[in-house]
């Protein structure tokens, strides 16, 4: 470039002091410039604070994919973060959660026979299924499971709205990786779906459970039953799927609201630091 | 093999002296020193044209941090083939001012244009505006402001029709029919 604008017209540029005319002028001409756009004046205190200011923003870790997924959807960001950190739905428990699934399947699969016993071959899933939200829900919140509950507990969150959060959470990607394994079942597609109402209801009554009980405490009390309840058809009745009859699910149905029911009535029992 | 992996994984040396896009490629590998050479060597001007468009300091401020946060996250997106790192940062910056605006709520007026204290126009000011525009120069300094302001958001800066009604805060329409007066009235003063 032959010709550049004198250093005092550069100078009243920077400062406003210059007509539209000229403004447009020297602007079309710093766009080209480096060693003009180098001559604009500045003081040094503004560009360390606004540097101090990037570079807070710059040095912060950047959100992993799941809080910016969530904030994307419009979940505010520290409810993210927070849900991002449960303890439960690290990238561990979800392989483990999948392989319960796949192995389910897979024996479902290769157990089938056609006839009247082929709706049996589905009992493993159907038994497993329910106990993955509840499993999640024992170690989504609480002193034994999540490395930062102490600093977490002192915080506005904590309490019920964290467990529950969390909780919520855990049963969504629960229920939809159990979805998402049940069209791969065979036998009827009604009774691949029996594990949902179950499911709900035993991650209810965990968390009714957990105003008295300690989580971890409530969720293998509940395991055990669930695992009664399922051998007793078959043991008293002589009725392999008694536990998912269309009168179970009628039962699981009603009990669900009465149980969230009684959560929200003695949520404050969830609060950290709470006799149960 | 080694020493070839050794020698990539060091980071190539940048220093103030360095030219834009080296300083940028250390940005995208993640070297915040690079990150500040860049703000120091660019701040100041995208400060100074961004003041011609919007006359509050905080907000021009707050456009400027995001400016550079984006460059920061957007630094492996710049190819040295696209011309200039100044004219790929210009872009970023009056975005972002658009968008610290609709934040903060409409634009405040521009810097009001001081006739006192404004020097005399020089001879050498005349020769600046007749090296960079000829006769357009004379054209544009009599439009009104208004329609000024409509041909240098969308003409000089590039905006869509929406940026610029953001940016100027008036509805899009009346950014349209702005555009199209100044054009008729300049190739009016030109024939």
């Amino acid at each position: 470039m032959t010709w550049h604008p004198p250093r005092d017209l550069v100078e009243r540029y920077a400062r406003g002091r210059l007509d539209p005319v000229l403004t447009m002028s020297v602007e079309s001409h710093l766009a080209r410039c480096p060693a003009c756009r180098a001559a604009v004046p500045y003081e040094e205190e503004w560009l360390t604070a606004s540097w101090e200011r990037i570079e807070d923003l710059v040095d912060r870790p950047r959100p992993r994919l799941a809080t910016r997924l969530l904030c994307r959807f419009g979940v505010p960001e520290h409810v993210a973060v927070f849900l991002a950190a449960t303890p439960a739905l690290a990238r561990g428990w979800l392989v483990a959660m999948a392989g319960v699934l796949g192995f389910a399947v897979a024996a479902a699969r290769l157990s089938a026979q056609d006839g009247p016993g082929a709706a049996d071959a589905l009992i493993p899933f159907l038994v497993a299924a329910p106990l993955l939200p509840l499993a999640g829900i024992a170690a989504a919140y609480g002193r034994h499971v999540d490395p930062a509950y102490e600093s977490q507990a002192a915080t506005p969150l904590a309490g019920w709205r964290a467990l529950l959060l969390r909780a919520l959470a855990v049963l969504c990607c629960a229920v939809a990786l159990t979805g998402a394994a049940t069209p791969l079942l065979p036998g009827p597609p009604g009774l691949a779906a029996a594990w949902l109402l179950p499911a709900l209801a035993l991650t209810a009554a965990a968390l009714a459970l957990s105003t008295r009980f300690a989580p971890p405490v409530s969720v293998a009390a509940l395991a055990a039953a669930w695992s009664g309840a399922v051998a007793a058809g078959p043991l008293f009745a002589g009725d392999l799927l008694l536990a998912f009859s269309p009168g179970a699910q009628a039962l699981y149905a009603l009990a669900v609201p009465a149980l969230l029911a009684l959560v929200y009535l003695r949520r404050a029992r969830l609060d950290p630091g709470e006799t149960r | 093999m080694y020493r070839f992996l050794a020698r990539r994984r060091e980071p190539p040396p940048i220093g103030p002296a360095g030219d834009d896009a080296e300083l940028l490629a250390a940005v995208a590998a993640g070297r915040t020193e690079a990150l500040r050479l860049l703000h120091q060597r660019h701040a100041p001007w995208i400060r100074g044209r961004l003041a011609r468009r919007c006359a509050d300091p905080d907000t021009v401020d707050d456009a400027i941090q995001d400016t550079f946060v984006a460059v920061w996250r957007g630094a492996h997106r710049y190819r040295a083939g696209e011309g200039e790192v100044a004219a790929w940062i210009w872009p970023i910056a009056i975005r972002r001012l658009i968008s610290t605006l609709r934040r903060t709520g409409p634009a405040p007026p521009a810097t009001p244009y001081d006739e006192a204290r404004l020097v005399t126009e020089s001879a050498e000011d005349a020769v600046l505006v007749g090296v960079e525009h000829g006769d357009l120069g004379t054209a544009v300094a009599r439009l009104s402001p208004e329609l000024r302001a409509a041909i240098q958001a969308t003409v000089l800066d590039g905006l869509t029709v929406k940026e610029a009604a953001r940016l100027l805060g008036i509805p899009e329409g009346t950014v349209k029919t702005r555009v199209m007066r100044a054009k008729a009235r300049l190739r009016g003063y030109l024939a």
